[in-house]
């Protein structure tokens, strides 16, 4: 089995290589069956890889030791969904999950737009080129499919990826941040075709929302999965790791956002090219820095060969995005010009600077490290302070601009317009603030500001659709008519949940830590905790002991809670002790209750860690928002769909 | 013809983002020096320290705390550091683990802040198990 594994990753490595030498002599010199052959051996090379993708699970459900890469990673008495997602549980899996969803998009991408011929002809040998690196490194580098002697039983999984979430959670971010490459291929097609109007842009769109969308929720879904498992209150920790997944997703946001200035008044050509080739050179940073180990990050990663490789990818496509935008620049001049300071387009200016300059901060935070080590020789590191400083000087007036950027008329706006559009959320706005001071919620200045600033977003959003739907006589009418407009909102919605939930969980949290007896309680933010009983009990994998905990409020029983520890006797690296948290999502403020056993002692005595975490749920209720504002923004629109043929009929007769 | 006012809002922009960066940095500091244990006799003040646990005792909710002596985790081989930590202490800490902690030198003992102590974490991409110990 192994053998057809390989075999099919160099079938893959081999069409790849034909549709970059192929697909760009053919697109150099017009030749169209020549084109046509290049997106063959592209589609057919998704088909290959989906045959060594099959075949690496196989192993893994039929727990083929003599796989390395199975033994490595999982042992006989793992479940067999979490043997499964070992797939991507280690670099050689994680590498064939990304040219197999990397050959997966540029299939579909290919036959989709297989009408734009002019421009897909050099979108193929973009595509390839990325497969071609990936399958290259599967093939020579870091095979999925070596071989050895197979051991009565595999090192097995650690256990805090025997979760529910990491099923989900890691393939979601590959999503994400391998769908960045179409744009990216979309957008250097574009340059080397001399097609810089905006028929890219209208034909990425939907996959730039899908990739931004599958990142975004990617990376909430790994944040839920560290609040749940990790057992250390948290969400998120500004791990370079984690960082390296925010950094991409920033710069696909302020992507989408500019590219509806270049589709309305054809200005910011030059920017949206830099920003699809800095969101795809991000992403590959992000996986770079999961492999090189050149970053001290909390996740561990292996000391691989893969990093050189990775940095030579990245310089690579770096230049050649680079020397491809200056030798292009005279196409990229704008149509139209800035004509006030105070306009929509110059609203999502302002939008896209502190979105890009977020980005860059926390690059610099990333890679901060390297450059002291290389500079001075010594290694510096900056950590939470000093990221939540920009998260607070950036991230703040994004959210207010959220709420100033769809009032603002296009071209330019008038005071008195202003003064109209701006007047109920301003009040809304005001009425917070002062009702936040009043109620004693001032201790925290960023998170009365994200309040305030949430309330005249919130009441602007509000405000639009009111205004619509009273225009049209219907909301679902309003919204089916334009789509893109209202699913943006709706993702604008979510992202003011977020924050909401992330300014009160931070902010106006509570946390209190106390050696408890049975029998002895402890109070936290109006909680009442009796820690009651200890109890083990064998579970498949692990012993796990609880600690029976009555949450009572007010006198009141509110709810049991069980928080406790799992050992594992087999576990990579030796036993292992992990922290089984234990909640209580209390509706009456949104929050949770989050209880970790922080330490059981011999004689019973339990260190109980408390924490109260108001509005933490809007977090993850925004993450369904999200998803449905993107689905309304993506859904196909019969308007849209003229308007692309009309401008590929343009572009024709242009040509 | 009228120039378009966007060049001058991106070099505000630009302008005031650096500003903001300078200031940050003058404010705050530069970032924390990140050191191994044979690093740690030449820094005074608040460091980093990364290191592989050779060896652990304590309780960390006790008033002696968690005691544990790191090693390098390249090179430098003798190399040991003397750390007492109180706090929360993660899941994976157990000897052979690196670590990560922030305190500062005191009478010849790192003593970290509390809750500071954080493992890393083996979610993926692990190296390959020994084959053979000797």
């Amino acid at each position: 089995m192994a053998g057809l594994g390989r075999a099919a990753l160099l079938l893959s490595l081999g069409l790849v290589a034909y549709a970059l030498v192929a697909g760009s002599y053919a697109a150099w010199r017009r030749r169209r069956r020549l084109a046509l052959s290049a997106q063959n051996a592209l589609l057919a090379s998704f088909v290959s890889t989906l045959v060594a993708a099959a075949v690496l699970w196989s192993a893994l459900a039929r727990r083929d030791f003599s796989f390395v890469y199975v033994s490595e990673h999982i042992n006989r008495s793992l479940p067999l969904g979490y043997a499964l997602s070992a797939f991507w549980g280690g670099q050689e899996g994680s590498l064939l999950l990304w040219l197999m969803i990397l050959s997966g998009y540029a299939a579909l991408a290919v036959w989709l737009n297989r009408r734009t011929r002019d421009l897909i002809a050099w979108v193929v040998p973009v595509l390839a080129g990325v497969a071609f690196f990936f399958a290259f490194m599967l093939c020579f580098v870091s095979s999925p499919f070596k071989t050895a002697p197979a051991p009565a039983d595999g090192a097995g999984m650690v256990p805090s990826l025997q979760n529910p979430y990491m099923l989900a959670h890691p393939p979601l971010l590959y999503l994400g941040y391998v769908g960045l490459t179409i744009p990216f291929a979309f957008a250097m097609g574009a340059l080397l075709s001399r097609r810089t109007d905006e028929r890219w842009i209208v034909a990425t769109r939907r996959w730039t929302l899908a990739a931004w969308t599958f990142l975004g929720v990617g990376q909430l879904l790994g944040a839920h999965w560290a609040y749940v498992e990790i057992g250390w209150g948290g969400y998120y920790a500004w791990d370079p790791v984690e960082n390296a997944a925010f950094m991409p997703w920033l710069a696909a946001t302020a992507f989408l956002h500019s590219v509806m200035i270049q589709e309305k008044r054809g200005m910011l050509k030059l920017w949206n090219m830099i920003l699809v080739a800095l969101a795809f050179c991000l992403s590959i940073f992000g996986t770079f820095l999961t492999r090189s180990g050149v970053i001290n990050s909390i996740h561990s990663f292996s000391q691989s060969p893969l990093g050189g490789w990775f940095l030579g990818f990245i310089v690579l496509v770096t230049a050649f995005s680079v020397t491809l935008i200056y030798v292009r620049l005279p196409l990229l001049r704008a149509r139209t010009k800035l004509e006030s300071l105070v306009s929509r387009e110059a609203a999502f200016l302002y939008n896209n600077l502190l979105l890009v300059a977020f980005c860059l901060t926390i690059l610099w935070g990333v890679v901060y490290p390297l450059l002291t080590e290389a500079l001075r020789g010594e290694t510096r590191s900056v950590s939470k302070p000093y990221y939540n400083f920009f998260l607070h000087s950036f991230g703040l007036p994004l959210l207010l601009l959220m709420g100033i950027g769809p009032l603002v008329a296009w071209r330019r706006a008038s005071l008195r317009s202003l003064g109209r559009m701006f007047v109920l959320p301003l009040a809304a706005a005001v009425v917070t603030g002062v009702a936040l001071i009043a109620l004693g919620f001032d201790s925290s200045i960023p998170g009365l500001l994200a309040y305030t600033f949430s309330a005249f977003v919130a009441a602007s959003i509000a405000l639009e659709f009111w205004r619509g739907t009273r225009a049209t006589g219907s909301l679902v009418r309003l919204v089916a008519r334009n789509r893109r407009r209202y699913g943006g909102y709706l993702v604008h919605a979510a992202v003011l949940l977020f924050a909401i939930g992330v300014a009160g969980s931070s902010a106006y949290q509570t946390v209190r830590e106390r050696g408890l007896q049975r029998g002895q309680s402890m109070t936290v933010a109006g909680y009442t905790l009796t820690y009651e009983q200890l109890a083990a009990r064998q579970e498949a994998n692990a012993l796990a002991t609880r600690a029976t905990i009555d949450v009572s409020r007010g006198g009141s029983h509110v709810t049991t809670l069980y928080p406790g520890k799992n050992d594992y006797p087999v576990a990579p690296g030796g036993p292992t002790t992990s922290n089984e948290v234990s909640i209580y999502h209390d509706p009456r403020n949104l929050g949770d209750v989050f209880l970790i056993a922080d330490q059981i002692d011999k004689g019973g005595t339990l260190y109980l860690k408390a924490l109260v975490k108001p509005l933490v749920n809007l977090i993850w209720a925004a993450g369904f928002l999200f998803v449905f504002g993107s689905l309304v923004a993506m859904w196909p629109d019969a308007v849209e769909q003229r308007r692309l043929a009309e401008r590929y009929a343009a572009g024709a007769v242009a040509a | 013809m009228r120039r378009s006012p966007a060049r001058l809002v991106i070099a505000l922009s630009v302008a005031a983002a650096l500003a903001v960066f300078v200031v940050y940095t003058a404010v705050a500091g530069a970032g924390t020096p990140q050191i191994q244990p044979n690093d740690l006799a030449r820094h005074h003040g608040h460091v980093l320290l990364v290191g592989k646990v050779v060896s652990a005792g304590g309780d960390a909710h006790s008033s002696g705390g968690l005691r544990f002596v790191l090693r390098n985790v390249t090179g430098h081989p003798a190399a040991r550091a003397r750390v007492v930590y109180h706090g929360s202490v993660p899941d994976l800490f157990k000897t052979g683990r690196e670590v990560v902690v922030t305190g500062a030198m005191s009478n010849g003992t790192f003593v970290a802040d509390t809750d500071s102590l954080t493992t890393k974490c083996p979610s993926k991409y692990q190296p390959a198990p020994p084959k053979s110990t000797t």
